[in-house]
């Protein structure tokens, strides 16, 4: 693996390393070791250059999330209360081709308002959505949190 | 001003109590599996972030804040990467 390309990985697991274990000496010389291994598997499991992040829509994403977080709790949380369900699935195909890019769009979804990704239809090859209430617009929710979350990869 | 942050805290920490309450009850009443999950991991992920929220500002130092709020986020990635997997498992032996 090209150095350059573990460096960026190697820092943000140290960084995490660091948040969870501090930052004194005897500890770093471990999360490093650590950092070390952990960047190795994660290059395997993904190679460098797979998935080009666009760092201001990305922040722009996060940013909105415990917004969307805030929605999506309290939505269940009152249906919780009275019941009101309507669950069903809802089939949606995404635009994004099967890629890296579009299973994390998937898990992305599954913690937005009202949908949880249950795998794909064999049949049509369509996701299968499961809503809590099928009479809302879940498709075209989904249509448009996949185009916000499109611009968060370069090209 | 340690008594905002104090107030503050509290206020927090009983509103993640309440939604992770509110989750409880969802996976006690929801009718099927799928629709527990939806409980589990939106309801208690809002209960958890809102428990984190109020208790940075008693963390006393900035890696102590940034250690809850990595906790949560942590969390609802295992949330959204298992409760997928669960559903998709779930659907399948529905059919």
């Amino acid at each position: 693996m090209p150095p350059l390309a573990a460096l960026p990985r190697f820092v943000g697991l140290l960084a995490v390393w660091v948040v969870i274990g501090g930052a004194d000496l005897k500890g770093l010389a471990v999360g490093a070791a650590t950092a070390a291994i952990a960047t190795w598997f994660s290059l395997r499991l993904l190679p460098a250059g797979v998935l080009q992040l666009r760092p201001l829509p990305l922040l722009g994403l996060l940013l909105r999330y415990p917004l969307q977080a805030l929605r999506a709790g309290t939505e269940v949380a009152c249906r919780a209360f009275d019941l009101r369900l309507s669950p069903g699935f809802v089939p949606y195909a995404p635009v994004t081709a099967p890629s890296v890019q579009r299973d994390a769009f998937l898990t992305w979804s599954s913690l937005q308002p009202g949908t949880l990704p249950a795998g794909e239809d064999e049949v049509s090859g369509a996701v299968a959505i499961h809503a809590l209430d099928v009479t809302q617009p879940v498709a075209a929710s989904m249509a448009a949190e996949e185009a916000r979350f499109a611009r968060i990869f370069r090209g | 001003m340690s008594l905002l942050a104090d107030a503050f805290t509290v206020l927090a920490v009983l509103a993640g109590l309440f939604f992770l309450a509110a989750g409880t009850l969802g996976l006690l009443r929801f009718p099927d599996t799928l629709s527990r999950l939806h409980a589990l991991t939106k309801a208690d992920g809002l209960g958890l972030g809102l428990i984190v929220l109020g208790l940075m500002p008693q963390a006393g130092s900035l890696l102590g804040a940034l250690k809850l709020l990595l906790v949560w986020a942590l969390a609802m990635l295992a949330g959204a990467t298992v409760g997928q997997m669960i559903a998709r498992i779930a659907r399948r032996e529905s059919q």
